[in-house]
């Protein structure tokens, strides 16, 4: 999947996210980081990559959530690596 | 209550529940903080039935009433770290001291809390906490308390409970309902991202 397929995905997501204002979705790139950008509470970042694994059909381990970071670029490489991983399995 | 050597506790996480173990064995709350002091039913995916009653201490300073705050804590202390320890153990196959040397519980977010009754000194309740979710080391809970009624052997009574009773609240109407809880949330964090967090 290419990374701006994956950005669409995500942006997706987000607009169910309660928690975070859609207006502040315009204009969201890689470099946007969910805590300081768009104030997404941190607690709420567990519920944003629960609804992630059941948008792109994918499975986190909890070393992956531990060391997840907080900008679109992060959950990204993640989503990523989490294929990769998957594909080697 | 025996105290169990640490291969009679592993056989216990492996194949059993939490039901008459120390609640001591499982958290890492001190004497003072620690507000459960039995289990009387455990499903491990499911849920738990967890008491306590309130001590001198517990209720100093406070009209001789046990604090809402206090409540809210000992169904935290029953149901996400009770049982998330447990499964935590599971998965990782090792000892809740072993849990201790990588994670620190911490609070997530409480949703809304109802109170209908309060709670005086020596008065047993139960906590009645059923597992919504539980991911990434973080366990969501809905649950209920309930004032005990005096002189009720709460073993022999949750001896025969089941999964379908603990989501029905399906309990003898002498049970009196204290509180309502919704989505007690907690989460074992790595103890060096806790410490990263600080600096």
């Amino acid at each position: 999947m290419e990374r701006q397929e994956i950005l669409d995905g995500l942006l997706e997501v987000l607009r169910t996210v309660r928690t975070i204002d859609p207006a502040r979705l315009e204009g969201v790139t890689e470099e946007t980081d969910f805590l300081t950008d768009l104030n997404t509470p941190s607690t709420e970042l567990i519920n944003i990559a629960a609804k992630v694994e059941h948008k792109f059909g994918i499975e986190f381990e909890d070393d992956d959530i531990d060391h997840m970071g907080s900008k679109v670029k992060d959950i990204i490489d993640l989503i990523l690596a989490v294929e990769e991983r998957g594909k080697n399995a | 209550m025996t105290e169990e050597t640490g291969e009679q506790l592993s056989g216990r996480i492996n194949n059993g529940n939490l039901v008459g173990l120390n609640p001591a064995r499982v958290m890492l709350h001190g004497p003072t903080k620690l507000l459960v002091d039995t289990y009387y039913w455990h499903s491990p995916n499911k849920g738990i039935v967890a008491g306590y009653a309130p001590t001198e201490r517990d209720v100093e300073d406070h009209f001789g009433v046990f604090r809402g705050v206090d409540q809210i804590e000992a169904f935290a202390l029953a149901s996400i770290v009770s049982c998330g320890s447990f499964l935590e153990c599971r998965k990782l196959k090792c000892l809740p001291d072993g849990l201790k040397e990588k994670f620190v519980p911490a609070f997530v977010s409480i949703g809304q809390v109802n109170f209908h009754y309060y709670l005086e000194l020596g008065d047993r309740f139960i906590s009645i906490a059923n597992i919504k979710s539980y991911k990434w080391r973080q366990m969501v809970c809905d649950g209920r308390i309930y004032k005990a009624p005096k002189d009720l052997d709460l073993n022999a009574y949750f001896a025969d409970f089941t999964e379908e009773r603990l989501l029905n609240y399906d309990i003898s109407k002498d049970f009196k309902l204290v509180a309502e809880l919704f989505d007690i949330t907690g989460r074992a964090i790595l103890i060096e991202l806790f410490k990263k967090n600080e600096e």
